[in-house]
């Protein structure tokens, strides 16, 4: 796939994400994936969800916003797994595009 | 001429191979330029049985010096404090090692586990395992915290699994060519010309770390391996980086993270599972800081870093 095909497919999953957040999907915000055993517990379930984007958003517990736990503010933009310039997740589980303001619970930095 | 006995405990033999492999200088150069006299190695050792005691005794009666006593592996104390475990030569290791470091001008301990213990004193410590003067991060170990070999000097220290090889040769020629008065020590007894920099010194993935990009997976030349697969490079002491492998290569150059072989702790949190290749974090923050940074001043770093970082740094650079 080109970068510009693969740009504007990753524009289009953002939208939908977007759009599933803003109609009111339920995601699991809390808790926080805190402890090393937390986070290794919500990437097993993200794992064999790994086509399903409404399940990856839930077990996620992603965010149109950011999220403050442990008096840091958590989002998308400080976060480890974001890449800047193409407003992306690589945490491999995940691998979804983001915007900068978005938040999930496996946030970290 | 110096003489050298290299004896060895709870151990894999690791750092016998390392040994073996040194090239600046070679084991071979030891005997050949250096004037070191390798009286018994377990690899190189002639002598077997009844003449294997009658030399060891010779040594520990002062019938002949003993210069240098390299020690590679653990005192093991197991059963009961008896040390049956672990016998050499018709007797109990550790009562070799007590009488043996009695007389040498030097002691040297090569490896973690003769250093702090390494794996064999992980918990649960099944072997009751002890490093020569230390246990983990605490001072003591078998000999004692205030121990001094003849020559003065604490047990001199030279951690890995395995110790690189020329490590090893350097430190045993700056010992046996009398400048083993000049070594300066840190903390753990580690010659400070090795060990006051870090791992990450001369990482190729430093700007990697600099930018905040982590890679996410084995195999990636891209990103940095310590925010994500448990790196330890930033906070290891170690110059990995700077005298490498083979000459070529070192362990966070091909790709797999530093475990942090040279520091006290290591294994750390006792390879409980999950812990290993995988950074441990509390509300998502790193548990272990690279040295001397806190934890405010990490996250204002890491912010400041992603948003300045340049593209290509998403990219992997490697690949044309």
């Amino acid at each position: 796939m080109s970068a510009l095909a693969n740009a504007q497919d990753e524009a289009e999953t953002r939208e939908d994400i977007r759009a599933y957040l803003t109609e009111g999907l339920k995601t699991e915000v809390f808790p926080r994936a805190d402890t090393h055993e937390r986070v290794l517990e919500v990437t097993a379930r993200l794992r064999p969800a790994a086509g399903d984007l409404r399940a990856k958003l839930v077990i996620g517990g992603f965010t149109l916003h950011a999220v403050e736990a442990g008096e840091i503010e958590q989002s998308c933009e400080t976060c480890m797994y974001f890449l800047v310039h193409r407003r992306f997740c690589e945490l491999p589980e995940l691998a979804l595009p983001v915007e900068p303001e978005w938040s999930c619970r496996l946030w970290r930095i | 001429m110096a003489n050298l006995l290299w004896l060895q405990g709870g151990a894999c033999s690791g750092n016998t191979m390392s040994f073996l492999n040194a090239e600046e200088p070679s084991a071979c150069d030891l005997v050949t330029d250096f004037g070191i006299n390798i009286l018994w190695h377990p690899s190189l050792g002639l002598e077997l049985g009844e003449n294997l005691q009658k030399m060891l005794k010779a040594l520990t009666s002062g019938a002949l010096p003993l210069d240098i006593f390299v020690f590679e592996g653990t005192v093991v104390n197991a059963p009961n404090g008896t040390g049956e475990w672990n016998r050499f030569a018709g007797r109990p290791m550790r009562d070799w090692v007590t009488d043996l470091c009695k007389v040498a001008n030097f002691v040297v301990a090569i490896g973690d586990c003769a250093t702090w213990g390494g794996i064999p004193a992980t918990a649960p410590n099944p072997s009751d395992s002890q490093g020569l003067q230390f246990l983990k991060r605490s001072h003591g170990g078998y000999l004692g915290k205030d121990f001094k070999s003849k020559a003065g000097l604490p047990v001199i220290n030279v951690p890995g699994c395995p110790a690189h090889p020329d490590w090893i040769t350097q430190i045993v020629v700056a010992v046996a060519t009398g400048r083993g008065g000049d070594l300066a020590l840190d903390e753990f007894q580690r010659p400070k010309t090795f060990f006051t920099s870090f791992t990450q010194t001369g990482c190729t993935r430093n700007m990697h770390f600099a930018y905040k990009v982590s890679a996410t997976e084995f195999g990636q030349r891209k990103g940095c391996l310590f925010y994500d697969l448990g790196c330890r490079g930033p906070m290891t002491h170690s110059p990995c980086n700077r005298i490498l492998w083979n000459r070529q290569s070192s362990k966070t150059r091909a790709g797999m993270p530093c475990l942090g072989c040279t520091e006290p702790e290591f294994p750390f949190f006792d390879l409980a599972p999950g812990t290993v290749f995988k950074t441990q974090t509390v509300m998502g923050v790193p548990k272990d800081m690279p040295a001397g940074v806190d934890k405010t001043g990490y996250i204002k770093l890491t912010a400041a870093a992603k948003a300045a970082s340049p593209r290509w740094a998403e990219q992997d650079i490697f690949v044309v």
